[in-house]
């Protein structure tokens, strides 16, 4: 049985958590506590000797990076399909998603590490922490780790997330205007992985991603939610992360 | 007919070519010269997608009227979306390697290979050309972090520092490149495809930006992988389209460095 190594329904790990839910594929889950550095652990790395989550495991096969990933799944499993037959959809899918990586997701995260990652592992032993950092194999996830920790982040690199995150609202909102779903015409992994990092916006941004500013986001948000392969990998959720979709709940 | 707007065949521009030429494709070139800001033209094409691609003067396919941008989707654009030899083979496991492949590079080395190329060799363009002039032209970029990445060619911001740090950027993923030859001839495995084309428009001129980390010593088997893309056919047509006679010279801003350090 395909294997999954993930953490909370959020971000890199919920895309192939829901990828696999909307395919109808049955994994065996493994859930890692990233907060207690579980995907640092010897155990762990002997899967992915990165030490990054999500890891997944098919036939013998290790697969690392979550977004290709998706297309992994929609490629080699049966069910509803989740890229468009249509080469310039698909194009305008993976364009999308790699904007959702490279662009809004790190100033999503940044945001998120700064107020929710960070605070919490500070309640650990500093010194217990510092060693777990040098043991990080990817020295960009030192760095991460150790700014989170540290509480390095500038007001000017926070400053900037936000307006990043705010220009991508806007971004999104003009996108979702003039699509129905982000490749085009149907639901695809696009949705999938800008879901993932766009869920919390109307918990994170009350002031710019509501049914007044941003009514197609909403809605897209909602429509997605809705879907019980949604519901079910969020019921995944162990933290009070998965709990931010409740305001989607709210309407319609 | 297909139309690729494009500048010298070097780093982003170089993939496409390579991979038309490989496809055989006919297609109209639209050649254009970005360090004199043509992009920014009235008539030139841009849509949503070009505007705010991450590369940021990348080359742009025009195909039944979409604009197709960003160099590695626009690989697999043309490896899907056109007949001819294939360049995508293999399962979904093959295209899962390709794609990470290109994700990887793109993010890992990209930003540093058009640091250390514009350092070495937009800069002192741009310093011949009309300052005023040049200040405004960038001035009136948008989005804010294509502008950004301009003024950072004229602004002192490639220290020596930032520049050594860019060229240690490149250690890790060419490393990680030279480790997968030994064991394997392509990039995805034994059978050539659009990831090695992403990779030789990255790794092409490292000889050359970064040679005391990339070189016959140390990295034998990416100049190995260097020279045996250069043997093809088509490789040696897309440099042929080359107007100045030195491609590999030919920089501009690309991709910014992850802002998580």
């Amino acid at each position: 049985m395909l294997k999954l190594y993930h953490w909370e329904p959020n971000a890199n790990s919920g895309k192939p958590m829901l990828a696999l839910a909307e395919k109808g594929v049955e994994y065996e889950s493994h859930y890692l506590d990233l907060l207690k550095m579980d995907q640092h652990q010897p155990e762990y790395l002997a899967i992915n000797p990165d030490g990054t989550i999500p890891a997944m495991v098919h036939d013998g096969r290790v697969l690392t990076e979550s977004t290709p990933m998706m297309e992994y799944v929609d490629a080699m499993f049966d069910g509803p399909p989740l890229r468009s037959s249509n080469p310039k959809e698909r194009w305008r899918m993976r364009w999308w998603m790699r904007y959702f990586d490279a662009y809004f997701g790190p100033s999503v995260s940044m945001i998120g590490w700064n107020m929710f990652v960070g605070p919490q592992a500070r309640e650990r032993d500093p010194e217990e922490m510092k060693a777990a950092i040098e043991k990080i194999p990817l020295e960009s996830r030192r760095i991460a780790w150790r700014k989170a920790l540290f509480n390095e982040f500038t007001d000017e690199e926070l400053a900037e997330s936000r307006r990043r995150v705010i220009f991508s609202i806007d971004v999104l909102e003009k996108h979702l205007t003039r699509h129905k779903f982000i490749a085009g015409d149907s639901y695809t992994l696009g949705d999938i992985n800008g879901f993932n990092l766009a869920y919390a916006l109307p918990f994170s941004q009350p002031d710019h991603c509501n049914d007044e500013k941003a009514p197609k986001i909403m809605a897209w948000l909602r429509w997605i939610y809705a879907r019980p392969a949604t519901k079910a990998t969020w019921a995944k959720g162990r933290t009070e992360l998965a709990s931010r979709l409740q305001l989607l709940e709210t309407k319609n | 007919m297909i139309e690729l707007y494009h500048s010298e065949p070097n780093s982003f521009y170089l993939k496409p070519l390579v991979a038309l030429k490989e496809k055989n494709a006919e297609f109209k070139s639209h050649y254009f010269d970005p360090t004199k800001f043509e992009q920014f033209a009235p008539d030139f094409p841009h849509n949503v997608e070009s505007d705010l691609q991450l590369e940021r003067e990348g080359p742009l396919l025009i195909d039944g009227g979409e604009i197709i941008s960003s160099s590695f989707f626009m690989l697999e654009y043309i490896a899907e979306a056109l007949p001819g030899t294939d360049l995508y083979p293999g399962d979904g496991y093959t295209k899962y390697r390709a794609q990470a492949w290109g994700q990887f590079l793109g993010l890992a080395l990209g930003p540093a290979v058009a640091a250390l190329g514009c350092a070495k060799y937009l800069g002192p363009v741009l310093k011949t050309r009309g300052q005023t002039e040049l200040k405004a032209a960038i001035d009136k970029i948008e989005p804010i972090e294509r502008r950004n990445a301009w003024l950072a060619v004229i602004d002192g911001s490639y220290t020596d520092a930032a520049l050594k740090g860019a060229a240690e950027k490149v250690k890790f993923p060419v490393k990680r490149v030279e480790d997968w030859l030994a064991d394997n001839t392509w990039l995805t495995g034994d059978a050539y495809s659009i990831a090695d084309i992403d990779a030789f428009a990255l790794l092409s001129v490292l000889p050359d930006l970064t040679p005391e980390i990339v070189n016959a010593t140390a990295t034998p088997k990416v100049m190995d992988f260097l020279k045996r893309m250069r043997d093809r056919e088509a490789v040696q047509a897309a440099l042929a389209m080359s107007k100045t006679g030195k491609p590999q010279e030919f920089f501009v801003p690309g991709a910014e460095p992850s802002r998580w350090g």
